[in-house]
């Protein structure tokens, strides 16, 4: 597949990897010099310098023969710019990152298909959902739903309390006969390093760990892993930018005590304005005494997510030691990102791996039908529809040659999640949700589809 | 001095000049009504119509090559001495026909009509030739409609008591933007205005009114002003309930924001019903009129008064209307009579008092402190409370689920100080002239909110006539601040406005 990236920044960059590694035929265009040459030297990629809305650029990057365009600049009407003229060049699809979240909301009433552009993406309001997920599910740090709920993947750190510690994967399918869940990759305490687990894998203590489970499995995880289903009431929100207001708006749609802190005295009377439920503060979210005055400690969670990555971590960091609960904090910088778990924070999202991870999923579109990246590891998450074409219909699970590196978490047939084990014969329509580390895709791709 | 000459005087006389000249116009109306009922005073009020004609045209004439600037100090002096002058022109009927002799009590009843109190200081209304009575409901009739667009363009613009909010021409999205351009919006108003004027007519004409008391009632109804063509007012028909009904509903109407009415007309009904000042008025005079009837039913004898009280349709429906009655008199500032509300009991009468402080909806005829800026100060109380607690919140006060920006909410707190300042030398000023406790504090309270009628001698079966002169100049004074919002007279006399611009 050609795939054309506009802009080289991170999400581009990252973009720009997670392709690469399945061998596509990518060309990435951006103005500036250095993040070029960087991509160049790093991905096995193309790279074109010149502005992506030029006409004669697009054409060096032969747009006529492209099956996808990503536009992926800072700027939203760039990208929209882009994805018109791309897609009147010849273009198959496109897809534009836009902050303005109302052309997501008003897709359909606009038209923007009819103008050429496919795809929307808002990496805002991505973020925004992805914290009322994270709120939702309060006790993991990580969450993705399959066919709305049916099977769903959890993410979440061992505590000494669990009793999976010290056991093997095996040892613990043998204590509880009647399984919900599978565990689909493991990520030792400290280490960059991701597991598939086998029979024979053994749970540690600070082990981050993901699974899948039916409806059922999820109060089963929560006992297993000593875990406690915490009631989520009372939310403090730090900074007033896209990604603020829209979850503040999203929670006080669902009830959720909402305060939210903006140091912009105009911006915090327009949030006032348009949340009347939400109790808009006006201060400076480091100053430790105004979030003690704003009972910080009486908080199940601290959202921070102003535009300055340091001072998203720190104050989280404060928000811990007042005894919060839960603290998600926003990250641009990749690097923090990978620290993660290990500074204490319980979850970090940035809001441009999710545009790309969200991107990438919609370019295996049509053959995967859901794709997700597993929060900060090397691990992909896909969902295939099975059909009569595909080489393990009608097969038994222990039947299938699957790489090492690869395992089923579930099964989702007629709107039913199951846990499928080896003796599971898979029938024409079943989706799987399969976890694979990033080498072996190609690999399953051509088993499922 | 240089500053005063830099005012652009032309088109302030101009613009005097042609009220004067559509105040002729209607005089000469008054002339023609005095001609079809034969009352032999139809030379005087041409005479009064040329007088004032002449006067206007000169103005006219004499600044017509006028810059049309207009900046917000030409506004307030335009409002302020388009009242005054008004009031000055509107005594030479009165005068001419002999019908009031003194210029004192001449210009007291017709500032009262122009600014829609409907205090009067004549004793035998029926006296009066007939086109003289037309042509004081008719000061009523001119001065509403000089509110609606007051209310609606003028004092927005200039920013007056947090006025700019609840206008038709208020800025910003969402805005009840009727039509961009204030003309066009007054006359949109005026047609509503009118046709309720002429429905109100008819239906009054088919209850059994004469022709000429139902034109005069729907002219003084509408303006929330409070003139009647009889001595005992509406009290005159107190056998026939159907009249008193009809004016009820009308005195309800006009003291809603017009605007309202316009989006009624243009079948909008879902932005009345969202309106927060609607409700809160539907609601203030319904539970109001509750009290007001139940007290009556029980504990007042509403027959103890000079008035007479036949209860044609039962107890009950009369303490009903007659509660109703006044309660939306006194709201809505019309000043119409149905009943003595002093001599029922001391709640009620301090109750009625009370009322006297609310008003109408804003962009309304009606007087008062505005139901809109209770509501305001209310909410921005309670929210205090939460202040507080929050010292760092941003709390802004909500109406129609828009946030309120601070500075208009001061402007009402600072709205409703004034108006509370001036009350209290209102009532000081009276009581130095030699009025009584009770007579000083109600005319104070009526006249400011151009209710008409008030407590003690001022009560519903008495009239101003009995005051002395100096507090009849007292009491026009206080009906012209109340009327133009108090901000557009009061900055007249402060020594900024004259100063460097």
């Amino acid at each position: 597949m050609k795939i054309i990236i506009a802009g080289a920044g991170e999400v581009g960059f990252h973009l720009a990897k997670l392709l690469s590694y399945e061998s596509q035929d990518i060309t990435l265009i951006d103005t500036n010099k250095e993040s070029l040459a960087y991509a160049d030297t790093h991905l096995d990629i193309r790279v074109v310098r010149g502005d992506a809305t030029s006409i004669s650029v697009l054409k060096d990057s032969k747009i006529a023969s492209t099956d996808l365009i990503i536009a992926v600049t800072s700027s939203e009407t760039t990208n929209i710019t882009v994805c018109v003229l791309a897609k009147q060049l010849g273009a198959k699809r496109t897809v534009a990152r836009i902050s303005n979240t109302e052309f997501i909301e008003k897709k359909e009433e606009v038209g923007f298909t009819k103008f050429g552009i496919d795809e929307l993406i808002s990496p805002e309001s991505l973020a925004a959902n992805e914290i009322a997920l994270l709120l939702s599910q309060s006790a993991f740090n990580d969450t993705y739903e399959f066919e709305n709920g049916a099977l769903t993947m959890i993410g979440l750190n061992l505590s000494r309390t669990a009793i999976f510690v010290g056991k093997t994967v095996k040892e613990v399918g043998d204590l509880y006969p009647d399984l919900n869940y599978v565990p689909l990759a493991i990520q030792r305490f400290g280490t960059q390093y991701t597991l598939i687990p086998r029979g024979d894998t053994q749970f540690k203590e600070g082990d981050q760990v993901y699974f899948t489970t039916t409806e059922k499995g999820v109060e089963e995880i929560f006992k297993l892993t000593g875990k406690v289903r915490e009631e989520i009431k009372n939310v403090m929100i730090l900074g007033g930018s896209k990604i603020g207001y829209k979850t503040a708006r999203d929670l006080c749609k669902h009830s959720f005590r909402v305060k939210l802190i903006e140091s912009d005295k105009d911006k915090a009377f327009e949030i006032a304005d348009d949340i009347p439920s939400c109790l808009v503060i006006n201060g400076d979210g480091r100053n430790v005494d105004l979030l003690q005055e704003e009972s910080i400690n009486e908080m199940d969670a601290f959202i921070a997510v102003t535009g300055n990555s340091e001072t998203n971590i720190m104050s989280c960091l404060v928000a811990k030691s007042k005894g919060v609960k839960k603290t998600i904090a926003l990250v641009e910088n990749m690097d923090y990102f990978q620290l993660s778990q290990s500074i204490g924070i319980d979850t970090l999202i940035n809001k441009k791996l999710l545009a790309a991870n969200n991107i990438f999923r919609y370019v295996r579109k049509g053959e995967v039908v859901a794709m997700t990246k597993l929060n900060n590891m090397n691990a992909e998450l896909l969902e295939f529809i099975v059909t009569n074409s595909s080489k393990v219909c009608d097969k038994k699970i222990k039947d299938i040659d699957l790489p090492r590196s690869a395992i089923i978490g579930g099964v989702v047939r007629d709107n039913e999640g199951l846990i499928a084990l080896g003796d599971f014969k898979i029938k024409n329509g079943d989706r799987i949700v399969i976890c694979c580390l990033p080498q072996s895709i190609g690999k399953v791709e051509k088993l499922f589809v | 001095m240089r500053s005063f000459a830099r005012l652009n005087l032309k088109i302030i006389f101009h613009l005097l000049g042609l009220l004067l000249a559509v105040n002729a116009g209607f005089m000469f109306l008054s002339a023609l009504v005095s001609f079809l009922y034969k009352d032999g005073v139809v030379l005087q009020l041409f005479y009064a119509g040329i007088v004032t004609l002449a006067i206007g045209g000169t103005a006219m004439l004499v600044t017509r090559n006028h810059r049309k600037e207009i900046q917000k100090r030409e506004g307030y002096l335009i409002v302020t001495f388009g009242w005054i002058c008004m009031s000055l022109a509107g005594t030479l009927p009165y005068l001419f026909s002999g019908a009031i002799p003194g210029f004192t009590n001449a210009f007291f009843e017709t500032m009262s009509g122009y600014t829609t109190t409907g205090a009067s200081i004549l004793s035998d209304i029926e006296s009066i030739p007939k086109g003289v009575l037309f042509w004081r409901s008719i000061t009523h009739w001119i001065g509403g409609m000089g509110i609606i667009v007051l209310a609606i363009a003028i004092l927005p613009l200039l920013g007056i008591g947090g006025m700019q909010l609840f206008s038709a021409e208020a800025p910003g999205p969402g805005g009840d933007k009727l039509h961009p351009r204030i003309t066009d919006t007054a006359k949109r108003l005026w047609v509503i205005y009118v046709a309720y004027t002429l429905i109100e007519t008819l239906l009054l004409k088919l209850a059994g009114m004469s022709f000429f008391d139902a034109i005069n009632h729907s002219l003084s109804t509408l303006s929330t002003g409070g003139f009647s063509t009889k001595n005992a007012s509406v009290a005159y028909w107190n056998n026939q309930p159907i009249i008193q009904y009809i004016i009820i509903v009308f005195m309800f109407l006009a003291g809603t924001n017009f605007v309202l009415s316009y989006f009624a007309f243009k079948t909008k009904f879902s932005k009345i019903l969202k309106d927060d000042e609607f409700k809160w008025y539907c609601f203030f005079i319904l539970s109001f009129t509750v009290i007001a009837t139940l007290l009556i039913y029980f504990k007042a004898d509403i027959s103890a008064s000079t008035i007479n009280h036949p209860m044609i349709w039962g107890r009950f429906e009369s303490a009903l209307r007659h509660g109703m009655f006044q309660v939306l008199t006194i709201i809505t500032t019309t000043g119409f009579v149905s009943a003595d509300y002093t001599l029922w009991t001391p709640f009620l009468v301090v109750f009625f008092f009370g009322l006297m402080f609310l008003g109408g909806s804003a962009g309304s005829t009606a007087g008062g402190v505005k139901i809109v800026r209770h509501l305001l100060m209310i909410k921005n109380g309670i929210l205090e409370f939460k202040r507080t607690l929050h010292p760092n919140a941003i709390l802004p006060v909500r109406y129609n689920n828009k946030a309120v920006e601070q500075p208009i909410v001061y402007n009402i707190l600072g709205f409703f100080i004034l108006y509370m300042l001036s009350f209290i030398m209102g009532v000081l000023v009276f009581s130095w002239l030699g009025l009584d406790f009770r007579t000083a504090l109600g005319g104070a309270a009526s006249t400011l909110g151009n209710v008409g009628p008030a407590l003690g001698d001022l009560g519903p079966v008495n009239n101003y006539g009995a005051l002395p002169g100096a507090a009849k100049w007292w009491a026009s004074f206080l009906m012209l601040i109340g009327r133009l919002e108090l901000f557009t007279v009061l900055i007249l006399l402060t020594p900024f406005f004259w100063r460097n611009r």
